[in-house]
C-alpha cells in the first residue's frame, strides 16, 4: 500500500483534470444564484472526485494496466462526479433552462426535452455504461487518448442527464417518487447484468488490459499478490455490480425520504396528476 | 381479459353467493352452502379458503416433521428407509414453503388488504378465485406423487444433477416440478391481484403513506413475488425440459451447469424469505400498536426500509453459494451485501420496540405472541448475519445450524405473526373471540418447542451433525440433544392442537366479539364482525392512517397532531398496471432464459450451432412481419381512439395476419431443423434455442388469441373493447413480446454477447 503511494511513476501530478476542474470552479463561482454553503461543498466533492480520478494512482493505472482500477475510475466519472454536480447546482439555476422564451434557440429547445424525459436520462446512463465495455470500444479507449477523452466526456455528460430527473435543482422537473424508484431499480438491474457478465464470462471484455505493454513495478507485485487478468476482470464486474446499485438503493431511501416529507405532498400530487393527464 | 370488467358485475357476482350462503332466512342445503364456498369470488371467502387450505397442509407437513424427528430419537435409527428420509425432509420443505407458508399469508392479506384499504374486493375477483383453485392443484398434483411409488426426494431446492434423470429416474420429480410451476403461476397471479388492488382500490383520502403497515408490507410482498416467482420458473422449465425432451441445462456429464440451478433457484429463493417474512412485519406493526395504545413509532422508516429489502434482496442470494466456490472477489461482495440487508431488517425491533415504550401495554395473547416474535426472530436474524462471514459459512453449511438458524427466522418469525394475526383477526372474521386462557398455553408450549427443537439443532450444527442425513453415529451428547429436539416438535404440534381446538370451541359457543373488540386502529376495525358482503354499509372518510382511531377520538385524532402527505386522489387504470406488472414477471422469466444462452453458448465447439444451422436472413424477414405488427397495433389503437371503427378493425387484423406470418415461418424453422435432424437434445446450443424461441413463439400464439378475442368483440360492437382500456393492455403486452424478439435475434441470430 505504502509502495502504491510513494511511487512517483504512479502520480499523474500533471493531469489535464485540474484544468477542468479550475475551470468548473470559476463558472461556479461567476454564476449570481450562488448562495448555500452545502450546495458548494457538493461542488468541491465532485471537484475532488474528478481530480482524484485523474491525478492518483488510480488514474494512472486506469489507464491500461488494471481493469479493476479503470471500472473505479469509469464508476466515478459516471455515477459520483455528476451527482456531485447535480447536487450542487442552486435551485435557481435550471430556471433559464425550463423558462426559455418562444425565441429561443433550437438547441437549447431540443436540450430542454431530452433533459425531461426520463427514458432519455435512462438510456444514456445505461447506454454508456454497456456502450463502453463492448470490447471493440473499450479496448479503443484505452488504447487511444483521444477516444478515451470522448468517452470521459460521454461519462460526465450521461451521467448528469442521469441524475437530472432524480436531482434536478428544479422541484418540478423531477419524477414522482413511484417513478423514481422503478427508474432507479431498474437501472440497477442493467448494471447487475452487465456486472454479472463481466464477472462470470470466460470472454476477455478489454483485452488491452489482459496484456499491458509496458510493466510498473507494482504490477508484478500485484500479479504475485494473486491479482491475475482474470482475477481482475471478475474484480471489473463486481465492482460494476454491487458498488452501482448500493448507490441506486441511497438513492432510492433518499426518494422516500422527500415522499414520506410532509410539505412536498401538493408537489409530489401535482406531478402524478400531470402523468396522469399525459395519459 | 374477463377481469377488466367494472367492478360492479363482480359485486353483483359475489353478492348473490352471499345472500345464498350467509343471509338467505330459509334453510340452506348443504349442498347449496357447498356450492356456495366452491364457486364464491369474494375476497373474503377465498381467504378463509386459502387459510383452510394451508392448515390442511400444516397438518401433512407437520407430520412429515415428526416422522423426521422420530427417526433421529436414537442413533443408528432404522425407523425410515434412508429413502424414505429424503423424501420426507423433501416434503416437508416443499410443503410448509409452498403450501402452508405463501398460501396462509396469502389468505390473510386477500381477506385484509381490501378491509383495511376501504375497498369493497380485490382488483380481480374471479382471476382471485383461478389463483386460489391453482394452490389445491398444485398440492394435489404434488402429493400424487406418492401414488407413483416415489415422493420427491431431492430436497427443497431440488439441486442439480442430483434432480436431473441419470440420477433420479422415478416420475416424482416431474410431479415435484409440475406441481411447483402450478403453485407459481397461481402466486404469481394473486400478488399481481394485491398489487392493483393496493394502487388502485384504496379508499378516497388514503394516500399510499398512509396505508396501514400490513397492507404496504402486502404490497412489497407482492412485488417481490410478481418478480422473483418467474426465476424459479424459469428454471423449473429448463429442469422439465432436461428430465422430459433429454436437454442437459443442467446435467455437468453432457457440458451443463450444476451450478446454473443453484444461482437460478436462489435468485428466487433469496426473495422468497421475505415473501415469507414481510407480511409477518406486517402482522405485527398492526398488533403491537394496537395493544400499546401507540401509533407505531417511525412508520416512514418501517415502510421505507421494507422498499429497501425488496431491492437487496435481488442482490444477496449466490450468500447461500459460499461453499460452490465462487471465488473471492464474489464471496467478499456477497457478504458485504448479506450484512448490508441485515440493517434494514434489524432495525425495525428497535421501531417495534420503541412502539411499546411507554404505551399502556395490553398483554393478550395476540401481543404476547407479538413479543415473542420480536425475541425468537432476533436470534434467527443474528444466526443468519452469522452465515454472511464466508469462513463461518464454510464451516456451519449443510449442518444442523443452518436448520436451526432459518427455523427460528421462519417459525419465529413468520409462524408467530400469523399466530399474532390469528388471535387478533379471528374476532373479525367470525364475530367471536377466541379463548386467551387456551391461546396462553398455546404460546408457551410454541415457544417451548421452537427452543427446545432449534436451540439444540444449533448445538449439533456446531457439534457437526450434517442435516438431510438420515441417521447419525452414537457420538457423545447426540442423542440427548436429539431427543429434546424432538420433545419440542411433539411440544409444537400440541401447540397447534390447542389453537385447532381454540378455534373449534370459539366457533360453537365463542364470545361474541362485536365490531371492535381491540379498539383498533385501521378499517377494517369499522365493518360488522364477520363484514358484510360488500364490507363496507359507508367508508369512512380517511385523513391520517389510523382513520378509526380519529372516529373513535375526535379530540386526539391523528391529524391534530401529526400531517401526512395527502391523496391527490389519482388512481392507475386496472387494466394497464396488472399487465405492466404481469410484462414485468415475463422480462425476468425471458431474462433468465436469455441468460441460459449466452452461458451456455459462449465458446461453445461442436458440429451445431447458430452460425452453422441457422438462416439468418430468412428470420430477419420474418421477424421485420412481428416488428411491423407492433406498428399496425398502435395505428389501430390510434384509430380506435378516434373512433374510425372500420379502419380500426383492419389495422387490427393486418396485425393478427403479420403476427400469424412470423408463426408460420417459425413453424418453418422448426420443420427445417427438426427434418435434418437437430433436436431439442443435441447440444447446450439446440436445447437453448429451442427453450428461448418456443417460449417465444408461445407468447406470440398467447397474443394472436387475445388479439382474435379483441377482433370478435370488436366486430360484436362489445363496449368494453370499443371504450375501455383492454385493446391498450394487449397492446402493452404485443409491443412487449416483440421488444423481446428483438433481444432474442440480436443475441441467438446475431451472436450479440457470445
Amino acid at each position: 500500500m505504502i509502495e502504491l503511494i510513494s511511487d512517483r511513476a504512479l502520480w499523474n501530478w500533471w493531469s489535464p483534470a485540474w484544468f477542468v476542474a479550475a475551470v468548473v470552479a470559476v463558472l461556479y463561482g461567476r454564476y449570481p444564484g450562488w448562495t448555500s454553503l452545502s450546495k458548494s461543498l457538493w461542488l468541491i466533492a465532485g471537484l475532488s472526485v474528478l481530480v482524484f480520478a485523474f491525478v492518483s494512482p488510480l488514474g494512472v493505472l486506469a489507464d491500461g494496466f488494471l481493469f479493476s482500477a479503470h471500472m473505479i475510475q469509469h464508476l466515478l466519472l459516471l455515477l459520483v462526479v455528476p451527482l456531485c454536480l447535480v447536487l450542487s447546482l442552486p435551485p435557481s439555476s435550471a430556471e433559464p433552462a425550463f423558462s426559455g422564451t418562444v425565441d429561443e434557440g433550437s438547441l437549447r429547445k431540443m436540450m430542454r426535452r431530452v433533459m425531461k424525459n426520463p427514458i432519455a436520462g435512462w438510456s444514456v446512463g445505461l447506454g454508456a455504461m454497456w456502450f463502453w465495455h463492448v470490447p471493440a470500444f473499450c479496448n479503443a479507449a484505452t488504447e487511444n487518448y483521444m477516444i478515451s477523452v470522448v468517452r470521459t466526456v460521454t461519462f460526465l455528460a450521461a451521467g448528469l442527464l442521469f441524475w437530472w430527473p432524480i436531482y434536478s435543482p428544479r422541484k418540478q422537473a423531477r419524477l414522482p417518487a413511484s417513478h423514481a424508484v422503478v427508474y432507479l431499480f431498474s437501472a440497477c438491474l442493467g448494471c447487475t447484468l452487465l456486472g454479472i457478465y463481466i464477472t462470470f464470462t470466460t470472454i476477455t471484455v478489454c483485452p488491452a488490459f489482459a496484456s499491458p505493454e509496458e510493466r510498473l513495478a507494482v504490477m508484478i507485485a500485484l500479479h504475485d499478490a494473486g491479482m491475475t487478468s482474470s482475477v481482475d476482470q471478475q474484480l471489473g464486474g463486481l465492482l460494476m455490480w454491487v458498488p452501482p446499485c448500493s448507490l441506486y438503493v441511497a438513492a432510492i431511501v433518499s426518494v422516500l425520504c422527500r415522499w414520506y416529507a410532509v410539505g412536498e405532498p401538493g408537489e409530489a400530487g401535482l406531478a402524478v396528476t400531470r402523468t396522469a393527464e399525459v395519459r | 381479459m374477463s377481469d377488466s370488467e367494472p367492478l360492479a358485475t363482480d359485486d353483483a357476482a359475489s353478492a348473490d353467493v352471499a345472500t345464498r350462503s350467509d343471509s338467505a332466512p330459509e334453510p340452506v342445503s348443504s349442498n347449496g352452502r357447498l356450492l356456495s364456498w366452491v364457486s364464491t369470488v369474494d375476497h373474503k371467502k377465498i381467504g378463509i379458503l386459502y387459510i383452510c387450505t394451508a392448515v390442511f397442509f400444516l397438518a401433512i407437513g407437520g407430520l412429515e416433521a415428526l416422522l423426521i424427528r422420530v427417526q433421529l430419537l436414537f442413533p443408528n435409527n432404522t425407523f425410515l428407509s434412508p429413502d424414505l428420509f429424503n423424501q420426507m425432509f423433501t416434503m416437508h420443505g416443499t410443503t410448509m414453503v409452498f403450501l402452508v407458508g405463501m398460501p396462509v399469508l396469502v389468505g390473510f392479506q386477500n381477506y385484509f388488504v381490501p378491509l383495511m384499504i376501504g375497498a369493497r374486493d380485490v382488483a380481480f375477483p374471479r382471476l382471485n378465485a383461478m389463483s386460489y383453485w391453482l394452490l389445491p392443484f398444485g398440492g394435489i398434483l404434488l402429493y400424487f406423487s406418492f401414488m407413483t411409488g416415489q415422493a420427491p426426494d431431492a430436497g427443497w431446492f431440488s439441486y442439480a444433477p442430483l434432480s436431473t434423470k441419470p440420477y433420479n429416474l422415478m416420475p416424482a420429480q416431474d410431479y415435484w416440478i409440475i406441481g411447483l410451476i402450478c403453485l407459481g403461476v397461481g402466486s404469481v397471479a394473486a400478488s399481481i391481484n394485491i398489487f392493483v388492488t393496493v394502487l388502485q382500490c384504496r379508499a378516497p383520502g388514503m394516500s399510499l403513506q398512509r396505508v396501514p403497515l400490513f397492507v404496504w408490507m402486502s404490497l412489497m410482498t407482492a412485488i417481490l413475488t410478481i418478480l422473483a416467482l418467474p426465476a424459479l420458473n424459469s428454471a423449473l422449465a429448463m429442469l422439465l425440459i432436461d428430465r422430459l425432451l433429454g436437454a442437459a441445462f443442467f446435467e455437468p456429464a453432457r457440458g451443463g451447469s450444476a451450478v446454473l440451478w443453484q444461482h437460478y433457484f436462489w435468485v428466487f429463493g433469496h426473495p422468497e424469505v421475505y415473501i415469507l417474512i414481510l407480511p409477518a412485519f406486517g402482522m405485527i406493526s398492526e398488533v403491537i400498536p394496537v395493544f400499546s395504545r401507540k401509533p407505531i413509532y417511525g412508520y416512514a422508516f418501517v415502510a421505507g426500509s421494507s422498499a429497501v429489502i425488496v431491492l437487496l434482496s435481488y442482490g444477496v442470494w449466490a450468500h447461500h453459494m459460499f461453499a460452490v466456490g465462487l471465488g473471492m472477489g464474489a464471496d467478499m461482495f456477497f457478504a458485504v451485501g448479506t450484512l448490508l440487508i441485515a440493517l434494514p431488517t434489524g432495525l425495525k425491533v428497535f421501531n417495534w420496540t420503541a412502539t411499546m415504550w411507554g404505551g399502556s401495554i395490553r398483554l393478550t395473547t395476540a401481543m404476547m405472541f407479538a413479543v415473542a416474535f420480536l425475541l425468537e426472530f432476533v436470534i434467527g436474524g443474528l444466526t443468519g448475519v452469522m452465515f454472511a462471514a464466508v469462513p463461518i459459512d464454510w464451516q456451519l453449511t449443510d449442518t444442523y445450524f443452518v436448520v436451526g438458524h432459518f427455523h427460528y427466522v421462519l417459525i419465529g418469525g413468520t409462524v408467530f405473526g400469523l399466530f399474532s394475526a390469528t388471535y387478533y383477526w379471528f374476532p373479525k372474521m367470525t364475530g367471536r373471540m377466541l379463548s386467551e386462557r387456551l391461546g396462553k398455553w398455546q404460546l408457551w408450549l410454541w415457544v417451548f418447542g421452537l427452543n427446545a427443537t432449534f436451540l439444540s439443532q444449533h448445538v449439533l450444527g456446531v457439534m457437526g451433525m450434517p442435516r438431510r442425513v438420515y441417521t447419525y453415529a452414537d457420538n457423545p451428547g447426540w442423542m440427548a440433544l436429539n431427543a429434546f429436539a424432538g420433545a419440542g416438535a411433539v411440544a409444537m404440534a400440541a401447540g397447534t392442537l390447542v389453537m385447532l381446538l381454540n378455534i373449534w370451541v370459539s366457533l360453537r359457543r365463542g364470545e361474541k366479539a362485536g365490531d371492535n373488540p381491540w379498539e383498533g386502529f385501521t378499517l377494517e376495525w369499522a365493518t360488522s364482525s364477520p363484514p358484510p358482503p360488500e364490507n363496507f354499509a359507508v367508508i369512512p372518510e380517511v385523513s391520517s392512517r389510523r382513520p378509526v382511531w380519529d372516529l373513535d377520538h375526535p379530540d386526539a385524532a391523528d391529524g391534530q397532531r401529526e400531517q401526512t402527505p395527502a391523496d391527490s386522489g389519482w388512481r392507475p387504470d386496472k387494466s394497464i398496471t396488472s399487465i405492466w406488472a404481469f410484462v414485468a414477471s415475463e422480462a425476468v422469466f425471458f431474462l433468465l432464459l436469455l441468460v441460459a444462452y449466452v452461458v451456455f453458448n459462449t465458446d461453445l465447439v461442436g458440429e451445431i450451432t447458430s452460425a452453422s444451422v441457422l438462416d439468418v436472413p430468412r428470420t430477419a424477414l420474418f421477424s421485420v412481419a412481428l416488428l411491423g405488427s407492433s406498428f399496425t397495433l398502435w395505428r389501430a389503437e390510434a384509430l380506435l381512439k378516434v373512433g374510425k371503427l372500420s379502419e380500426f378493425r383492419l389495422w387490427l387484423a393486418l396485425t393478427i395476419v403479420l403476427g400469424a406470418i412470423f408463426i408460420g415461418g417459425q413453424a418453418i424453422e422448426y420443420y427445417g431443423l427438426i427434418s435434418s435432424e437437430v433436436t431439442i437434445s443435441d447440444n447446450l446450443f439446440t436445447a437453448t434455442f429451442f427453450t428461448v424461441t418456443g417460449f417465444h413463439g408461445l407468447h406470440v400464439i398467447v397474443g394472436l388469441i387475445a388479439l382474435g378475442v379483441v377482433f370478435v368483440l370488436a366486430a360484436k360492437q362489445d363496449r368494453h373493447v370499443l371504450h375501455g382500456t383492454t385493446l391498450k393492455a394487449i397492446g402493452i403486452y404485443w409491443h412487449f413480446v416483440d421488444v423481446v424478439w428483438i433481444f432474442v435475434f440480436c443475441i441467438i441470430y446475431l451472436g450479440f454477447m457470445q
